[in-house]
């Protein structure tokens, strides 16, 4: 019961595209026109990240900070796990 | 050193949320690109380096630092991509130049690392990418500085003028320059992670390919 919900709400999270108003990037001049400011769209998503004067964007800006730093160095970190597994093996040999 | 660098950096925050709701992305998405550029310029300044001197070690600099850059750029372009959203409507529009081409910028570095694992030789790659990277930086000026302000734009400094002119509130740059030497601080820091790794790792290559 509750999954079926986390999972519809997981769905409709990300489902916005179809909310905002499609705009003409490609012919028409798009600068000086802010125009979500007024037009944030309707889904879960949209909704939640303009409330509070759209302070949880940047919240979701030094996320995406963090998870990139973290992915990269967990990523580094791994590599050289590698590397010490390999030299024990090999000084284990000689 | 590396801890004092870390140090540097946690005393920032809390100055940061001072100011209100979004205009607080400056202080996380500028210095990004601003680490992404410090982190260029010091690749390109092993690179020059290697060409004069032929040392491996240099030649690995210039490769972290490289691949540094770009994790800040992908920050930067990931960051900025949420900004617009709830700013100008759009994940990504084709109508903003900055944004295209920073991220054609990030991929004149990523073919940097596919050249990289072109080679297996260690010199002749080395001396090659670091040709290569001498050029790939002397693209980003013109990329990120001269051609946005030549066209219409969303982002500031658009039409000729500068990015931070009078228009934008004096306290933010109290926060600002601190947070950009806080973030390029870190990316120096994640910088000599990357170098190390990449030194142990050709170490151990040589080792394992010629054992003692």
């Amino acid at each position: 019961m509750y999954l079926t919900q986390l999972l519809f709400l997981v769905t409709n999270m990300f489902q916005d595209a179809t909310d905002v108003a499609p705009m003409d990037t490609l012919s028409e001049a798009y600068s000086d026109k802010w125009i979500a400011a007024a037009n944030q769209g309707e889904g879960f998503f949209a909704s939640f990240m303009s409330s509070n004067n759209l302070i949880f964007v940047v919240l979701g800006v030094t996320l995406i900070i963090w998870t990139v730093l973290i992915v990269y160095l967990t990523r580094v970190d791994k590599k050289i796990s590698l590397l010490e597994n390999q030299l024990n093996h090999s000084s284990n040999e000689t | 050193m590396s801890l004092v660098i870390v140090g540097g950096f946690l005393i920032n925050i809390p100055f940061i949320p001072i100011l209100e709701q979004t205009a607080r992305n400056l202080f996380f998405h500028v210095p990004m690109w601003m680490a992404m550029y410090a982190m260029f310029l010091i690749s390109l300044y092993h690179s020059i380096n290697y060409l004069r001197k032929a040392d491996w070690l240099v030649d690995i600099k210039a490769e972290a630092a490289a691949k540094t850059g770009i994790v800040f750029g992908v920050c930067g372009l990931l960051t900025g991509s949420l900004w617009a959203r709830f700013t100008w409507g759009t994940w990504w529009t084709f109508a903003e130049p900055k944004m295209n081409l920073a991220a054609l910028a990030l991929m004149i570095y990523v073919a940097y690392f596919m050249l990289r694992s072109a080679f297996d030789e260690p010199k002749k790659r080395a001396r090659i990418s670091a040709v290569y990277n001498i050029f790939a930086v002397s693209t980003i000026p013109f990329l990120l500085y001269v051609v946005p302000r030549q066209l219409t734009s969303l982002h500031p400094g658009a039409d000729g003028n500068p990015a931070f002119s009078e228009i934008t509130a004096a306290e933010l740059r109290f926060i600002l320059y601190p947070a950009m030497i806080g973030f390029i601080a870190l990316s120096y820091w994640v910088y000599d992670i990357t170098y190390r790794a990449y030194r142990v790792r050709y170490i151990s290559e040589q080792t394992l390919r010629n054992p003692i």
